[in-house]
């Protein structure tokens, strides 16, 4: 009888983290510039970081700051923004198995941001690694420290640090999307194909005709439930 | 420090590390394998990555054609370093190099 795999530690974490950090650094160095460059001092910059910790949602803060927007609309914006994350959760702990422990995800389940989400489910899906939560603590604070050390050196380099390098601001720029690229053809299969085609489909209407926001959420929900139309059909 | 932004990054923190942390507490263990939710659930990892992907890219599509040639080389050089080397590190690093090279000499 085969004995089951270990589960994976927090070594395992910060060894998965490895290219979110990579990722994360030069983004949230991005971050901080772009704070700064807004008029917000270089603790501002650290304290969003540090708090907020959603970097799309930080880039957006920053131009409803900028544009005068009322706190709450800023705030409530930025949280309508971030409802995408409920589906994370339920969708990790469903890949983890049945007998997996949240009993801690209080304290590591803040660091589950889309990048972080993808890695693990990529990492779980693949079969790298054995789901536990000494595993996610270690993936989730190396994150954590890669974006809250970007955003420092990036406010302390203040606004004016990438100006003079219009190529490497550029390639920092496609960083994020290469990195989601990179995840999705890491758990991508034929199967899931539909799923992918109309989430980007999606994506794309909604973000003409109504927000980008809109279209996060509706391509993610409509994804879903694509891919419970589909295996439905196939069953 | 602004009181109104340490406001508004608390307000936005808490219903984010809320959006994150309450929905692990759901209970799958009771659901049905076959169920619809069940099946819900694991669409909404590749969906969620394919949203993020398109929502990310979006920004950098124009309709000039030259300015898609750094675009182009990136999402080529993501593509083909993932296949090659099935690595996301290094196809996340070969994808901002290629970006930032024919951004370069665009």
């Amino acid at each position: 009888m085969p004995q089951p795999r270990p589960k994976s530690g927090f070594a395992d974490g910060l060894l998965a983290a490895l290219p979110i950090a990579m990722g994360y650094f030069p983004i949230a160095f991005s971050f901080g510039v772009a704070a700064t460059r807004a008029g917000l001092s270089a603790p501002e910059a650290f304290m969003l970081s540090l708090i907020m910790y959603a970097g799309a949602a930080q880039f957006l803060a920053l131009a409803l700051i900028s544009a005068g927007a009322p706190l709450l609309v800023t705030a409530f914006t930025l949280v309508a923004m971030n409802l995408r994350h409920v589906m994370y959760g339920p969708a990790l702990m469903k890949r983890a198995g049945a007998q997996a422990s949240a009993r801690h995800a209080w304290a590591w389940a803040f660091g589950l941001t889309d990048e972080v989400f993808g890695t693990a489910l990529g990492a779980l899906a693949r079969g790298d690694v054995v789901y536990s939560e000494r595993f996610m603590f270690g993936l989730t604070l190396a994150a954590y420290a890669a974006w809250l050390g970007g955003t420092a050196a990036g406010a302390l380099a203040g606004g004016g640090a990438l100006e003079a390098y219009p190529a490497i601001s550029a390639g920092l720029g496609f960083m994020l999307p290469a990195l989601f690229l990179a995840l999705l053809l890491s758990i991508l299969s034929r199967a899931q194909v539909p799923v992918v085609a109309i989430a980007a489909a999606v994506t794309v209407a909604g973000t003409l005709w109504m927000s980008p926001t809109s279209g996060i959420l509706g391509g993610m929900v409509a994804g879903a439930l694509a891919g419970v139309v589909g295996q439905r059909r196939q069953a | 420090m602004s009181p109104d932004l340490l406001t508004m990054a608390l307000i936005v923190g808490v219903f984010t590390w809320a959006f994150r942390f309450l929905p692990t507490r759901l209970d799958l263990s009771r659901l049905h394998p076959d169920g619809h939710l069940v099946r819900f659930l694991a669409a909404t990892g590749p969906a969620a990555i394919a949203t993020l992907v398109v929502a990310s890219v979006w920004p950098m599509v124009s309709a000039a054609l030259v300015d898609m040639v750094p675009l182009a080389a990136g999402v080529v050089s993501v593509v083909g370093v993932f296949r090659w080397r099935r690595s996301v590190v290094a196809a996340t690093l070969a994808g901002s190099l290629a970006y930032g090279v024919t951004f370069a000499l665009a």
